[in-house]
């Protein structure tokens, strides 16, 4: 009779096991991978005497695997975490499998406020901190001008549209007063995201956003269901629809801010994972939204463990995604033969 | 339970009036069809009862309380609304969408449990569309979705149903089985409202009906002194003919429509009034079960004030009862009395109207 009362679009056990564990153990192999090879088992040796103490094996390992790879690791599971749940979030609720993470003008806002920092010579964590002040004016900016009585999601989504290009044009205008010795080419570094100014400074500021964001939403996961419903259909599931909106716009929002505070623009993530995993879950957040947090994530690992592996010089993280995430994206959809939002 | 609108008025610009003084009433095991012809505001009149949308003045009200002061929560869960199938594209499975509808019954930061996925099932069994669970919504047909979407509404133990148009862009077996899931839950108790193009769903399957014409005015009654001729002619400005069918088991009452009216027509028009039409009929009953002829006493004793005379006879020999009345009342209650004794089984009934000029008064 247990097996009557199963409810659908539930993970199964297995895949929960699984989408807990493989972050984790993706995180643990690319922590030795780099210029300098780390065989698993010195890892674990490592991570042992780290936590007990003792002698470390080699001082440099340790050096590199602790206070290089690992906040690296750290901020690569938190921005594809974060990038991916909140482009499944916005999905769902501007009902269109074109929403992505910027779809608000979140990402346009953030790279003007980390472009006007380094143009005022301002320190990492300054320009981390204007990222994530401008990243929330421009949404604030795109609220106030799209929302209003009688007026529907579209309205805010064109906006949004508009609130980012109109951010788009200052960081434009910041590059051309800039310093084309040395302020542009930072900026312009800065704009094509990069992982590599990770520690565990940066990760202070900018981790609780994304996980506390994370936190709400999983929490809300049954309920996001309601979003894609039409106005009056939602309306009359009793929930508060506009308060749910509001909370998933603000918890959206700040991770994603927060994201492109820490690394620049990671393109693709918040649009690529949540349909992957549409396809293979369905729609139901109740397995949708872990999903996709748990493989943005591993996702974000491999890609970003690539970037700075494949040659001597790092390779902009964005233009991997592209070049990786498009062509599965692709053979993927092909083989499902499509899905629906 | 009881749902009232009282003297609602709603335009959605200033100075427009789309629904003047509306009022309706429905309580307990009460089907009630909201008429009226396109774009007279039979949804925007459902909108603004449920509270979707304000009224410029007056109220609903539910059991005497402003619907506005009850908490949203509570509230959906005394009704439940059934939007047209058409307005929802989400591609959930059918079981996820019937699931959805326990979100009144789950807090906020809660996943639905054991028994709310039992509930759901149920509803679904109940409604004979349990094959539909792991099925997308997106994937299956017009009339398969209606049901779902009822089946979403009822998850959440209403006690009010509120439908929009539930059985158009459906085929006939499909309406049938709309319409049949409707009269099935009002005589489980339920309070049924739904808008509907189709008159004759609303002589068939309705207690009362509401008819809402263009300019804003309305009436509220039986349907039976609703859904007349006359007050179809001015509503929809189509010249119908209310006729009978009969079935081995029932009088069906079709509207076949005949023409559309002349524009002109309407200006020597009044508003639609309720009919009271005074006839003189007779009824004839027969029935082949003794037993029946209590509950046949029971039914004419309720309409009393008709009967000017009655004949009865039984005749052993064939194992017959005869029954004839002689009955002087509005042609509305008449029929509610040929109505009433035609759903007692192993009943034969028929009823015969005298010739006579038609007049139409003003109702009150």
């Amino acid at each position: 009779m247990r097996a009557a009362v199963k409810q659908q679009g539930k993970l199964s056990l297995g895949w929960l096991i699984l989408l807990l564990i493989l972050p984790v153990v993706v995180g643990f192999v690319a922590l030795g991978i780099g210029r300098i090879w780390i065989a698993p088992p010195d890892i674990f040796s490592s991570l042992v005497t780290k936590l007990t103490g003792g002698e470390a094996v080699s001082a440099q390992n340790d050096m590199v695997l602790w206070n290089i790879r690992l906040p690296r690791i750290l901020l690569d599971m938190l921005v594809g975490a974060g990038l991916s749940g909140a482009g499944c979030a916005y999905q769902s609720l501007f009902a269109n499998p074109l929403a992505t993470p910027d779809t608000l003008g979140v990402a346009s806002g953030a790279s003007f406020g980390a472009a006007l920092g380094i143009l005022m010579g301002m320190s990492l964590l300054g320009i981390q901190g204007t990222a994530l002040l401008f990243g929330g004016a421009a949404v604030l900016l795109t609220w106030l001008a799209g929302a209003g009585k009688g007026k529907g999601l579209n309205t805010i989504v064109l906006s949004g549209i508009m609130i980012g290009s109109l951010f788009s044009a200052l960081v434009s205008l910041v590059k051309y007063t800039a310093d084309t010795e040395s302020e542009l080419p930072a900026i312009t570094y800065w704009l094509m995201g990069s992982l590599d100014s990770a520690n565990f400074g940066s990760l202070k500021l900018g981790a609780p956003p994304i996980l506390i964001g994370l936190i709400l939403l999983l929490a809300l996961r049954w309920r996001l269901n309601l979003l894609p419903l039409s106005e009056d259909e939602a309306r009359s599931s009793g929930v508060n629809i506009r308060v749910l909106r509001g909370v998933v716009i603000v918890c959206a929002t700040m991770m994603t801010a927060s994201c492109v505070s820490m690394c620049g623009q990671v393109g693709w993530v918040g649009l690529l994972v949540p349909h992957i995993c549409r396809m293979k879950f369905g729609n139901n957040h109740l397995s949708l939204l872990p999903a996709s947090i748990s493989l943005g994530a591993v996702f974000m690992i491999v890609v970003d463990t690539l970037a700075r592996s494949v040659s001597a010089a790092e390779i902009p993280v964005s233009i991997l995604t592209a070049i990786i995430g498009a062509p599965f994206f692709i053979i993927l959809m092909r083989r499902s033969g499509g899905w629906s939002l | 339970m009881k749902i009232a609108v009282e003297n609602g008025c709603f335009g959605y610009r200033k100075g427009e009036q789309l629904l003047q003084n509306v009022s309706l009433e429905a309580s307990d095991g009460e089907l009630v069809a909201i008429l009226g012809p396109n774009g007279a505001g039979k949804t925007t009149m459902l909108r603004c009862m449920m509270g979707f949308l304000h009224w410029k003045s007056g109220r609903s009200a539910i059991d005497g309380k402003d619907i506005r002061s009850i908490p949203q929560r509570e509230l959906w869960r005394t009704i439940a609304y059934v939007p047209q199938a058409k307005n929802t594209s989400a591609a959930y499975t059918a079981g996820e969408m019937v699931l959805l509808g326990r979100s009144s019954r789950i807090g906020v930061f809660s996943q639905p449990g054991a028994g709310d996925v039992q509930m759901a099932d149920q509803v679904m069994e109940r409604l004979g569309i349990l094959h539909l669970k792991e099925k997308k919504c997106s994937e299956i047909s017009g009339g398969e979705l209606q049901m779902v979407l009822i089946a979403r509404a009822l998850a959440s133990q209403p006690r009010i149903l509120v439908l929009d148009e539930p059985e158009s862009n459906l085929d006939f077996k499909n309406q049938l089985i709309v319409l049949e899931t409707l009269s099935r839950l009002a005589a489980e108790g339920m309070i049924c409202l739904f808008n509907t193009h189709y008159p004759a769903h609303a002589l068939q399957r309705a207690g009362k009906s509401f008819l809402l014409c263009k300019d804003g005015s309305s009436i509220f009654g039986p349907t039976r002194e609703v859904v007349t001729e006359a007050n179809i002619r001015r509503a929809f400005g189509v010249q119908a003919v209310i006729g009978e069918v009969e079935t081995p088991e029932n009088v069906l009452r079709s509207v076949l429509p005949v023409g559309i009216v002349p524009e002109d027509w309407n200006e020597m028009e009044d508003a639609v009034v309720r009919s009271i039409v005074h006839k003189i009929a007779s009824i004839t009953i027969l029935t082949n079960d003794y037993g029946m002829a209590g509950r046949i006493n029971e039914i004419l004793h309720r309409y009393s004030e008709l009967i000017i005379g009655r004949m009865g006879m039984p005749y052993k020999k064939a194992g017959v009862y005869f029954i004839t009345v002689a009955l002087d009342g509005t042609e509305a209650k008449i029929h509610a009395l040929g109505d009433a004794l035609s759903l007692l089984p192993g009943v034969s009934v028929k009823t015969v109207f005298a010739r006579e000029e038609e007049g139409i008064e003003l109702y009150g």
